[in-house]
């Protein structure tokens, strides 16, 4: 038997309470004292039924909410909004439909005062190639697939080169064939150390995606939401979808589902 | 014919135009500064829309004579020029400030997720994001502003003010002085070039603008519309527009000095404290242009206008005119609801008749005002039938072109169906067509009947060279007309006020409460 050395956290969320504002005064409450723990190198997936603030967990995560009440740590800081070093892909691709593939993804450097234009076109370049749009970098987001806008959204969430990319059921709007070439292609980046990336958190219901790419599986509660479990994938990668395994873990997270 | 006719009218035109694109200018940039203002920030939108609201709502000829006052006062020969192109602004600014207004606010709640995640400054958002999602806004509302522009240049190139006629050269000013020294063909003349060069403004500027506006838009899915057979004509003309658009890097080149860029990074740490200060500056501000004592004596001008109008009076001539106005949009509604059906379902008769309508519709209706004079001074019918010919002129074709789109949108399995179930003719009418256009009907009457108010002060009372044509029975624009004329500031502004807090009012508590019912109840 290996020691299992603590790894360090990447980010970390503590005792997080939220609230949305509802009309006439009425709060609802989203997240009642929920923590949480994103290591180093991994790749976590997360669950939960709809409604539950899978999504809200997320942006908060991201700096764009601020909770009500906890701490947000990241890198071992206190989070207080956005940070260049965190990067998030949206359900919808979110490109602006007046710039260039290459000019959206220029805009992930709009704020590296050290980098000059031809610099920044040079690294939007090279991210583009590697989601395999080279061809396409003067095409506007009108003229590309659903599928092809998120390989944009993901090289303009990239090129930043953040620790943590957060995404929020990126393939659930894309054609399933499209879905699942996506997903393999950024899993085998991902694993072949390609991104520049420590940890992904993916938000997703499809469990049997979250199983097949994730390290660990956290699993919400409804609302107001904690953590049901949490559940980690011990199977070697490539995972095969029709193991005897494999859909014991599926199982496993839809008993803590329901 | 003498060519030196033909040089005065294209200098006339040229005139006019330049004044009316540097109002247009004016009015773009006024908007995307206050249309942006209003829909990023909460506390200045609970200022600004209700300020263009009521200014909307003000009639533009009661600007006037307060405006050329205070510009005379700053320059007696530039004031005229300035007062003029200030009216012409008034006429074209508060449809393009809604317009980014509203684009600002319609902005996909992820797409600013995406740039509050970049960390876009706020300066950079504005140059990234809002001017370029205002872009379809103000593209799509250029050829109306142009419209509206066009109609008050009569207006603002001669005006009596009391004792002082102020005559501007343009093309207003000119064809209104062929008309009245009877030279039938200079008239004809100068009226067909406006009407072409108006039709030009739009094929090579306006559409093609337009056009490239689409790619401005949100939706993924955005329609394409099909060329017509008279832009395919005049393509090659419009080069020079999509040349300078087509480069959406031009704001690239847009560079901002890091200091000045820094500033805009403190204001947006202390924003909530700016907008307060904005709030409160604008009264102050405004006050100052105006100095106190000058805002002492404004108010006393209106209560003195107020007390000698009493009641009764300002009653009964709102009555009048909201009769006429009324009317029009009656008329108005029984033309073009089977006008618009019959161009829905029969489309080579669009084809034909729809740019034709377009054209009729951007021609400036007053330059027609003098030949209606003459005819029912001539004719003997009844002036009242003139005003409302005049009013229809200015107020018809928006309400053509807006129940024309609805219809345009109805979904096509709806059209489907009523095809199997055989439902044709006049069930037809009532349970698609009519549900389907009524919130683009209420729009339209609201539009209509705004449109019919500014258009008063002109269909109630016209001065050509010294022949006052007025109607028989009293009216609003009538008495805003001879207030003017008489140079009685007090009687104005009082006049003035009278018709924008009616016209507020019926707005609040008519036209937006029909526009909710009919957004609930049908879509």
């Amino acid at each position: 038997m290996t020691m299992e050395k603590p790894a360090e956290t990447l980010i970390s969320l503590r005792n997080i309470s939220f609230s949305y504002k509802m009309r006439k005064g009425d709060r609802l409450q989203v997240f009642d004292n929920i923590s949480l723990d994103v290591l180093y190198a991994e790749f976590i997936g997360i669950a939960g039924p709809s409604g539950c603030g899978k999504s809200t967990l997320l942006r908060i995560m991201s700096g764009l909410l601020k909770p009500d009440s906890g701490e947000v740590y990241f890198r071992g800081r206190p989070l207080n909004g956005p940070d260049p070093r965190i990067s998030m892909v949206f359900q919808n691709p979110t490109l602006l439909p007046w710039y260039t593939v290459i000019k959206n993804v220029m805009l992930g450097l709009i704020n590296e005062k050290g980098l000059s234009e031809k610099e920044k076109e040079e690294r939007a370049r090279t991210f583009l190639d590697m989601m395999g749009l080279i061809g396409f970098e003067n095409a506007y987001p009108a003229e590309l697939s659903g599928g092809m806008r998120q390989r944009v959204a993901i090289a303009r969430a990239l090129v930043s080169h953040p620790d943590l990319l957060l995404m929020d059921e990126p393939f659930s709007n894309l054609d399933q064939l499209t879905a699942i070439t996506l997903r393999r292609e950024l899993e085998s980046l991902w694993l072949n150390q390609v991104l520049p990336i420590s940890s992904i958190v993916l938000v997703s219901h499809d469990i049997e995606e979250l199983v097949e790419i994730s390290d660990k599986v956290i699993v919400l509660t409804a609302r107001p939401s904690r953590v049901a479990g949490t559940v980690k994938i011990d199977l070697k990668r490539p995972r095969s979808r029709r193991s005897q395994e494999f859909y014991e873990y599926v199982d496993k997270i839809y008993t803590l589902l329901s | 014919m003498d060519p030196a006719t033909l040089v005065t009218i294209l200098a006339a035109i040229g005139y006019s135009w330049m004044r009316m694109v540097i109002a247009l200018i004016a009015s773009i940039l006024f908007s995307i500064i206050v249309g942006i203002a209003a829909a990023v920030s909460k506390t200045l939108e609970k200022i600004i829309i209700p300020i263009l609201d009521i200014l909307q709502s003000i009639p533009i000829l009661g600007f006037f004579p307060i405006a050329l006052y205070a510009f005379i006062a700053l320059h007696p020969l530039i004031g005229v020029e300035i007062a003029a192109i200030f009216l012409i602004f008034t006429s074209q600014v508060w449809n393009i400030s809604f317009g980014v207004y509203e684009a600002v606010k319609v902005i996909p709640t992820e797409t600013l997720e995406v740039t509050n995640f970049l960390r876009l400054s706020i300066i950079d958002k504005i140059r990234h994001l809002y001017i370029p999602a205002s872009f379809p806004k103000i593209a799509a509302n250029l050829p109306s502003s142009w419209a509206n522009g066009l109609y008050f240049l009569v207006a603002c190139e001669i005006i009596t003010l009391g004792e002082a006629e102020y005559r501007l050269f343009g093309i207003g000013s000119l064809t209104v002085q062929f008309i009245a020294s009877r030279m039938v063909f200079e008239s004809a003349l100068a009226i067909a070039l406006v009407l072409l060069f108006v039709i030009l403004m739009n094929l090579l500027i306006f559409i093609p603008m337009i056009r490239l506006s689409m790619r401005y838009r949100f939706e993924t899915y955005a329609t394409v519309i099909p060329h017509a057979w008279f832009e395919r004509l005049v393509k090659p003309l419009t080069l020079p527009v999509r040349i300078i658009a087509h480069r959406p890097r031009f704001s690239e080149h847009w560079r901002i000095s890091t200091r000045l860029r820094n500033l805009f990074t403190v204001m947006e740490k202390h924003k909530r404290l700016i907008e307060i200060a904005i709030a409160f500056t604008i009264i102050p501000v405004l006050s100052m242009i105006v100095s106190f004592e000058n805002l002492i004596g404004f108010s006393r001008l209106i209560v003195n206008g107020f007390v000698r109008l009493g009641f009764i009076e300002p009653l009964t001539m709102i009555g009048y005119s909201l009769g006429r106005v009324l009317t029009a949009t009656l008329i108005i509604l029984a033309w073009t609801i089977p006008a618009s059906i019959l161009l829905y379902e029969n489309k080579t008769l669009e084809k034909i008749l729809l740019p034709i309508f377009q054209a009729i519709a951007s021609f400036p209706a007053t330059l027609l005002i003098p030949f209606i004079v003459d005819l029912t001074i001539g004719s003997g019918l009844p002036r009242e039938l003139g005003a409302l010919i005049i009013i229809l002129l200015g107020t018809q074709w928006y309400m053509l072109f807006s129940l024309r789109g609805a219809l345009s949108v109805i979904p096509r399995e709806e059209e489907e169906l009523f095809r199997i179930l055989q439902i044709s003719g006049f069930k037809k009418l009532a349970y698609l067509y009519l549900p389907r256009m009524t919130p683009s009907m209420i729009t339209g009457c609201i539009i209509t009947v705004g449109g019919g108010w500014n258009t008063l002060v002109i269909a109630e009372r016209t001065i050509l060279d010294h022949t006052i044509w007025e109607v028989e029975n009293p009216g609003i624009g009538k008495m805003m007309s001879i207030a003017t004329s008489i140079g009685d500031i007090e009687l104005l502004l009082a006049t003035t006020v009278w018709m924008a807090l009616f016209i507020v009012i019926l707005n609040r508590l008519l036209w937006r409460r029909l526009y909710e019912i009919a957004i609930r109840r049908i879509v």
